[in-house]
């Protein structure tokens, strides 16, 4: 399976009378991106506004950030199983406005379990250098959602908002010549039967929640009943994955599934010739016992055996329970000879190390560990609040105190985080 | 810089085991190590007192021996408070550390001290103190006082303190962030590429060990037992009267079910944001179950239900917490006259 992926560079967003790519400009017409929007049911009207990195601004609460990305014919289509049929995602070129994102606020504070601000994207100060999110262009997606809507109907329409939008986007570059192309290829010969095989488990939903009953996480599925399944590495990066809508599961979004750091790197040292990448398994985090031992053992066994690896990195999704599941499978994988590490997150809230997992195998001793719990920032008011109206505005006003959590991009579990929890 | 040394009988020059039983003693200036401490501290450091105390007297009367020295220390007008180093000396050590905890909470100047990671003194104090490594060969001494110098200033300094490695102090268990140049993903791949190939690699958590717990001897006639049920999913009477939080709770509730036959949801909610609630809300008996017990109590499986149950929540909590609250539960159903409590979680 061969992906290309063909990079528009985007140095400005613009308002303009029809949206086009001029160069590294990318100009917007607000009334066509109208038009997409609202024909995503449930969405009454829909306001957009522009962000520069930089710039004295606040978005929030955040959905979803977007890579504005279109599939050329001829390869699979655009968000295979959501806006396309369920064809296999990663094949053909896929034109990329590098650079830019489709973000799209809620409508409400989310609660749950990370506060009242759930994700916030701040672009300028202190708090917005520890984010890639604040390095690009952002078109801000404002929604209004039918009154009434019920939650799980008003995120659908979220998604497909955004998503409709990011694709409509992209489109503008499908004749245009690409920066540069990025071939993505696991094709491996003879010459390179010495390199270790190296395979990736990532969580792709936790069962700490029920996904929604119309939630699409997998080809457009939501994960309900599923069991670890093999997927190429070109299908996380080209529209196969979303994340989950549960604010509590959070440090994921689709941005970091279409630049997925943990198999960026992995491609990157495969052309290296340092390692060969043997594939992937995407898995979920158990619900108990029963389900975890089945999830556990599969996953493994599809690593040893179907990918053939002799090493393997696995990354969780959503809070401390997955920590069993990850530390779990990678036990047994080390158990059958296979070399692993383990990416985890912050969950010492006393800062004690006695605190920080919920496993102490022996086997599983390569830990990266994302940090979080003791960096916060105080963050002034800002020249401008982009929310989707006026209480939630003024709950992201300014000055407060916001976590490292609460910061879109920071403490982000798909590999992309530059925190790092440090032992003293 | 004001400094005071403290010392045990040997490195203060009285004498070894046969002089462990000396009381502590105030001397002007510095003894023994403490000139080159003096030295290696440099600038206008002085040490103004040296302390020097038996090794079995400091043990053995620690209460007595931490309120003179602290009445000494305050009085010298100290700005800096430096013990041992202690190296091996087990005894030596526990002092050194207790006498740190004292100085560092009571009069509020910085503390340093040096061990070996073997010796108790920094099993015990290593989480409040900064331990300089020491190892555990005395001829060392000078390399191991510039250590404790060189952090004691930067601590009297206000300077940002390094990392074990860097500054040579026996890790605190402690967590700090950090952001650094390469990417989770980055760190990760490296990481077991290293590990593949059979070089090193550091892992950035460590697993914690803990002590076993043994298991307690069995109900000898659950038919008289009084029996109790805990939960940590978070149930707790509706308007959460305790206001136990839904995430690392430091609180916990204890609730009645005098003459309940069972749960119902309608007087419950959860407190608790790390699992899907909806079940329980539906039937609180799934989490705390009291219908269950009932039945046994009425078929005289068990003697008696505690007429209570406890709750908390315990999402994201660190052992500390948790820690605390069992004991504070354990005491409580002790109290109780408690035979055999039933732990559910989620």
């Amino acid at each position: 399976m061969q992906l290309t992926l063909a990079s528009h560079p985007i140095k400005e967003l613009r308002f303009g009378a029809n949206t086009r790519l001029e160069g590294t400009i990318l100009v917007i017409a607000e009334d066509e991106l109208h038009d997409v929007a609202l024909q995503v049911p449930g969405i009454e009207s829909v306001d957009f506004a522009i962000v520069r990195p930089g710039e004295s601004c606040r978005a929030g609460p955040i959905f979803d950030v977007v890579e504005p990305r279109a599939k050329a014919p001829g390869g699979s289509p655009d968000w295979p199983g959501i806006l396309s049929a369920p064809r296999t995602a990663g094949r053909g070129t896929t034109h990329v406005l590098t650079g830019a994102a489709v973000t799209l606020v809620r409508e409400q504070s989310p609660g749950e379990s990370r506060g009242a601000l759930g994700y916030v994207l701040e672009m300028s100060g202190a708090a917005a250098a520890g984010s890639h999110y604040a390095t690009l262009n952002h078109l801000i997606v404002i929604p209004h959602t039918q009154p009434g809507l019920p939650a799980h109907a008003q995120q659908k329409s979220y998604r497909s908002a955004e998503l409709r939008v990011a694709v409509f986007l992209a489109r503008t570059a499908l004749d245009a010549i690409p920066e540069r192309t990025q071939e993505f290829d696991l094709s491996v010969d003879e010459s390179r039967s010495a390199l270790p095989r190296v395979a990736y488990v990532g969580q792709i939903f936790s069962r700490q929640r029920k996904p929604e009953p119309d939630e699409q996480i997998l080809y457009g599925a939501d994960t309900d009943g599923m069991l670890p399944t093999l997927l190429h590495p070109n299908e996380w990066l080209d529209g196969a994955l979303l994340p989950s809508y549960h604010v509590s599961l959070g440090g994921a979004e689709t941005y970091f599934y279409q630049n997925h750091p943990v198999i960026s790197e992995l491609y990157r040292r495969h052309e290296a010739r340092e390692l060969n990448f043997a594939g992937t398994v995407a898995t979920v985090a158990s619900a108990d016992n029963f389900d975890r031992e089945r999830n556990t053992r599969f996953a493994a066994s599809l690593v040893k055996w179907a990918l053939k690896a002799n090493a393997c990195v696995l990354t969780k999704f959503g809070g401390g329970v997955p920590h069993t599941d990850l530390s779990e499978t990678a036990r047994i994988l080390e158990c059958d000879g296979i070399k692993t590490a383990v990416q985890v997150t912050d969950l010492a809230r006393d800062r004690r190390v006695e605190s920080a997992l919920l496993f102490n195998y022996p086997e599983v001793n390569a830990i990266v560990c994302i940090g979080g719990n003791s960096t916060k920032w105080r963050v002034p008011p800002v020249a401008r609040v982009i929310a989707a109206n006026s209480g939630v505005a003024e709950m992201l006003a300014g000055p407060f105190e916001i976590e490292s959590l609460n910061v879109v991009g920071v403490a982000n579990q798909q590999g992309a985080s530059r925190l790092r929890s440090m032992v003293y | 810089m004001r400094v005071v040394h403290y010392l045990n009988q040997f490195f203060g020059g009285v004498g070894g085991e046969e002089s462990a039983d000396l009381t502590l003693e105030a001397r002007n200036g510095a003894v023994g190590p403490g000139k080159l401490l003096e030295q290696l501290l440099g600038g206008e450091a002085q040490v103004v007192m040296s302390l020097v105390c038996g090794d079995n007297y400091a043990v053995e009367n620690q209460q007595a021996m931490l309120a003179a020295a602290l009445e000494k220390i305050a009085e010298a007008k100290a700005d800096l408070f430096v013990a041992g180093p202690c190296f091996q000396a087990g005894r030596y050590g526990m002092a050194a550390g207790a006498l740190c905890c004292a100085v560092q909470s009571k009069i509020g100047i910085p503390v340093i001290t040096g061990m070996a990671r073997e010796n108790p003194g920094a099993d015990l104090y290593r989480e409040p103190l900064f331990i300089i490594d020491s190892g555990d060969n005395p001829a060392k001494m000078r390399d191991v006082l510039t250590r404790m110098a060189s952090l004691a200033k930067k601590l009297v300094g206000k300077e940002a303190v390094g990392y074990p490695k860097e500054e040579g102090y026996i890790p605190r268990g402690l967590i700090r962030d950090q952001f650094v140049e390469q990417t989770a993903a980055e760190r990760l791949v490296q990481m077991v590429l290293a590990k593949v190939k059979g070089e090193p690699f550091e892992s950035e958590m460590t697993a914690p060990v803990f002590a076993p717990v043994p298991m307690p001897t069995g109900v000898k006639d659950l038919g008289k037992a009084k029996l109790m049920l805990i939960t940590d999913g978070g149930l707790v009477p509706k308007g959460n009267p305790d206001k136990i939080q839904g995430s690392a709770a430091t609180r916990w509730g204890s609730y009645s079910i005098q003459d309940c036959a069972e749960l119902r949801g309608e007087n419950y909610e959860i407190s608790h944001g790390g699992y899907d609630p909806q079940f329980v809300r539906q039937d609180p008996n799934r989490l705390v179950p009291l219908d269950v017990m009932r039945e046994f109590e009425r078929e005289g499986a068990i003697g008696e239900l505690c007429n209570v149950f406890f709750s908390t929540s315990g999402l994201a909590n660190p052992l500390s917490n948790t820690r605390r609250m069992g004991r504070e539960m354990a005491e409580k159903a002790k109290q109780l006259g408690i035979d055999a409590i039933i732990l559910t979680s989620t």
